[in-house]
């Protein structure tokens, strides 16, 4: 992508060491750690001194008041602005992972993506853009739906074309063939998918997390 | 945690006034006063004693409880287990048999006793009840014995939360139902052998007047012995789930590392096997909050597993809304079995499904990564592709539509629900 040549600082918060350093050994080089964090107060302690550009958070976490990632976002609060969090979990359960993205997070991995995929999604969340795996693509389609219906407030619908890039995401498209797919820029797929991102966080349309516990979403 | 009152560990009868002194932050000794203070105001400081009593917990348990909260949220274990089962409410009710639990010393109960004693004859005299002295002394022995008999439960009750064996907690019951009885039984017979009906009025008063007071100040024991009757209860229920979470572990994730390390020098079956628990833990995990019972999805996962297993290649799937398996669904499962077989074989990477399924009909799109293949070139004889997928489809009036190029290959798969309906396949 047109990412400038420069260095992301990052601090991985995650409670198992081997998979720090692991993911600290797959990263690329353009990518620096600043610190590493196993809990939720050391995660806060670490964020708010170093001031990192992007936060690889796991969502469950040991410490604090038993929230994990959602908490130790909640912590960082005044940094949103500034510092972003991309979520990492092996969980599949869509309460884990719309909760952290409505809590703040840019974006949703699974622990099992490779380090290239990884360096791509650090350097695509520190751009301000957001980062949908396929499965998260899925849990926003089930949630809003995926046929056109008619609600009041625009936040709780996707239009046509967040739809259609939502799909493309689920199938497994990466950004550039969904812009292909739609013919469309790079640069408007990334629009449509913070948008999508915004209207997951503030959408109040049936209380989306415990919509999606209710409805036994995966 | 701070704002909530506790009891206070350092005390001289319950611990009411030091903790109400740490949780308004003034001194102990002014607590004190004030509460004997109040005494002479109609004897508001007891009562509000007594109140305090019954229902602040003491400063250790509480602590006890959260401390083991965290140590739950800690252990990595039960934290990948967390969905299955409600590990909060039962890491609170834990571990009740190594806490320490405040022992209560001899001399609170006789200062207990003494209180209660003259709180009777206190409020006898004031309402102008004239007790003898006849009936005063055997029912101050009834009285003790009623202690003693709660002394020995207490006693029991330790020993049966240590040994945290289930007989123990109900015979204990039952021994202070039959002490409460007999305290009843002798109370009538001392008062019917005296042979004096009117005696026996005053005196039954009395005797309930002093069962009152005895169900008064039983009643913060039984609340105690209740809640911690429940927190065994609890725990044992937690051990045996954490029994079963073990045998599970044992039978399935031991077992496979067995194999993984035996199967070392292969990357294929290493990730096989890996892939193959994984996707058996995640079901074993989230089998409450699976998202799609419905058959059709079941039915496609299944077949992706297959696929998996057979080629070691990961074939993730991701799905929403479900429909029914009908017959022209087994059709559109065999297809898709058949593109996912083609993408693991020929992609050679990780093969993407996406199903959805809905009120219109049901698209499923299969996409790997791999060189692609020119459909064109595909020779006339090969069943693959054409029959199986294509032709499978277009009979039980779907579509197939293949797309392939250089960065990997597409099969788009789509199903109306009702046949007279014909949806473009996107």
């Amino acid at each position: 992508m047109s990412v400038p040549p420069k260095t992301i600082r990052v601090v991985i918060v995650d409670d198992h060491a081997i998979f720090r350093s692991g993911l600290k050994a797959d990263l690329a080089p353009d990518i620096m750690v600043l610190a590493e964090a196993a809990t939720v107060e050391e995660a806060i302690t670490a964020v708010t001194a170093q001031q990192p550009d992007v936060v690889l958070l796991d969502v469950h976490l040991p410490g604090g008041r038993g929230q994990g990632g959602r908490e130790v976002i909640a912590g960082c609060g005044s940094m949103l602005g500034t510092t972003k969090f991309l979520a990492l979990s092996v969980s599949d359960s869509a309460e884990d992972v719309v909760s952290v993205i409505r809590a703040g997070a840019r974006g949703y991995v699974t622990k099992s993506i490779s380090g290239a995929e990884i360096s791509d999604a650090v350097r695509r969340v520190a751009g301000g853009d957001a980062v949908f795996s396929p499965r998260l693509a899925g849990f926003v389609l089930d949630a809003f739906g995926t046929a056109e219906v008619a609600v009041e407030d625009e936040l709780d619908k996707l239009s046509a074309r967040e739809l259609e890039v939502m799909r493309l995401i689920a199938r497994g498209y990466s950004y550039k063939e969904v812009a292909k797919a739609l013919f469309i820029s790079i640069k408007t797929v990334e629009t449509h998918v913070s948008a999508v991102l915004r209207k997951l966080q503030l959408s109040s349309r049936h209380e989306l997390t415990r919509w999606a516990a209710d409805r036994r979403l995966l | 945690m701070s704002a909530k009152m506790y009891r206070s560990q350092e005390r001289i009868l319950a611990g009411v006034c030091g903790g109400l002194a740490e949780h308004l932050g003034i001194k102990v000794g002014l607590v004190r006063a004030i509460m004997i203070g109040t005494t002479f105001f109609f004897g508001a400081g007891p009562v509000f004693y007594g109140w305090l009593w019954l229902l602040v917990p003491m400063a250790g348990e509480q602590s006890a409880k959260d401390k083991k909260l965290l140590d739950a949220d800690g252990n990595p274990r039960l934290k990948l287990f967390r969905p299955g089962a409600a590990a909060a409410v039962d890491a609170a009710a834990a571990d009740s048999p190594q806490r320490s639990r405040p022992t209560l010393a001899f001399r609170d109960v006789l200062i207990g006793g003494v209180l209660l004693i003259a709180a009777v004859i206190v409020f006898s005299v004031q309402t102008g009840l004239d007790l003898q002295l006849s009936t005063v002394i055997p029912l101050l022995v009834i009285i003790l014995g009623a202690f003693l008999a709660w002394m020995q439960l207490d006693s029991t009750r330790r020993i049966g939360l240590l040994n945290a064996t289930k007989m123990n907690t109900p015979m204990a019951l039952l021994r202070l139902g039959g002490g409460i009885a007999l305290v009843i039984t002798g109370v009538i017979v001392i008062v019917a052998g005296s042979g004096s009906w009117q005696l026996m009025w005053a005196s039954v008063v009395a005797s309930l007047a002093v069962l009152a007071g005895v169900a008064l100040v039983l009643a913060p024991w039984v609340l105690k012995f209740w809640r911690e009757f429940q927190d065994e209860r609890a725990g044992r229920i937690r051990e045996s789930e954490r029994a079963e979470i073990a045998a599970h572990l044992h039978d399935s994730v031991l077992q496979t590392l067995a194999l993984i390390q035996k199967n070392a020098h292969s990357a294929t079956d290493v990730t096989r096997l890996a892939r193959a628990q994984e996707r058996e833990l995640r079901e074993w995990i989230y089998q409450d909050t699976e998202r799609n019972s419905g058959a059709l999805v079941e039915r496609v996962k299944a077949v992706c597993a297959e696929a998996e297993d057979l080629y070691g290649q990961v074939v993730e799937v991701v799905a929403v809304g479900d429909a029914e398996l009908t017959e022209q669904g087994n059709a559109l499962v065999q297809a898709v079995r058949e593109a996912v077989m083609n993408g693991v074989r020929h992609g050679g990477t990780t093969v993407s499904v996406y199903l959805e399924a809905g009120p219109k009909g049901v698209d499923v799109f299969v996409k790997d990564r791999g060189p692609g293949f020119d459909i064109t070139a595909v020779p006339v004889d090969r069943l693959g592709v054409r029959e199986s997928v294509v032709g499978r489809m277009q009979r039980n009036g779907g579509t197939a539509e293949i797309i392939s190029s250089a960065e990997g290959t597409e099969v788009r798969l789509h199903l109306p629900i009702d046949s007279s309906v014909t949806e473009e396949a996107k």
